[in-house]
């Protein structure tokens, strides 16, 4: 596989690896209010993410792939709602250790990282085009 | 007869394939962006391409279909090397910075197309001067 074809796969290993963190940042925000049912129940456990790199056997090539999904262990958030069903003998609610601003800035970041891989394949398929152009 | 005999096209070539090695090394960079500890990775200039060339060919020869070559690179004369513009910034170790690889990736792709257009230019050349017109 030549140079020029295997930057499209590589460009799309970048752009799924991109695509698994943003799933993982909106799983993150669709439960920031996730709390537990029972009385002192912990609340949902923000994820996370990490890549690895990943060398293509076929050709040499560094792609990218999801190495793990995490849990976050830091502490939950205690709100004091003593009418909660998840509240404890106290009145605390566990909240879900999730904060809006961190998932906003790395779903920017996300976004942004999917953005260049996709101008990389643009690229690459240009200089393709250009090289398929001398056939004419 | 050969036309990557003519200097013109040959160097032509080359330039081309190396660009396009360069390319893809840049795409790595940017697909591991946000990969824990990766380095910045970029290929040896143009003009090592050019010196191995001239140079007679080193390793093992493969006389036989069964031989195993080795894993060679996109071509002889292109390495990868650690990005030497790379410093890192961040705390997960990673030292690709996105903003020079687009610079770096839009001038390949300017350099890409100059190669191309001189290799068509040169065929033109060639026509004209075997038909006239």
């Amino acid at each position: 596989m030549d140079s020029l074809s295997s930057i499209a796969k590589i460009a799309a290993s970048g752009m799924t690896a991109q695509t698994a963190r943003l799933r993982v940042i909106s799983e993150n925000i669709a439960n920031a209010d996730s709390t537990g049912t029972t009385p002192g129940a912990d609340a949902f456990r923000r994820k996370t993410i990490s890549f690895s790199e990943l060398v293509d056997r076929e050709n040499g090539a560094s792609l990218v792939e999801v190495d793990r999904i995490g849990r976050d262990q830091s502490p939950f958030r205690l709100e004091f709602n003593p009418s909660h069903p998840a509240a404890d003998e106290t009145g605390y609610v566990k909240s879900p250790n999730i904060d809006p601003i961190i998932e906003m800035t790395n779903m920017r970041e996300a976004s942004r990282n999917y953005e260049a891989n996709m101008n990389m394949f643009e690229a690459g398929r240009r200089m393709r085009g250009q090289m398929l152009d001398l056939l004419k | 007869m050969n036309l990557s005999n003519l200097s013109i096209f040959g160097l032509a070539s080359d330039r081309m394939s190396w660009l396009s090695a360069r390319q893809r090394v840049t795409s790595e960079n940017v697909a591991n962006a946000s990969t824990p500890n990766y380095q910045s990775k970029d290929i040896t200039d143009f003009a090592t391409l050019l010196d191995a060339q001239s140079a007679p060919a080193t390793g093992l020869a493969a006389t036989h279909p069964k031989h195993i070559t080795g894993t060679a690179g996109p071509a002889p004369g292109i390495r990868e090397v650690p990005d030497p513009a790379a410093h890192s910034t961040r705390l997960d170790g990673n030292t690709v910075n996105l903003e020079d690889q687009a610079i770096r990736s839009a001038e390949i792709s300017d350099q890409y197309r100059l190669a191309a257009q001189l290799y068509r230019k040169g065929y033109e050349l060639l026509t004209l001067s075997v038909t006239g017109r």
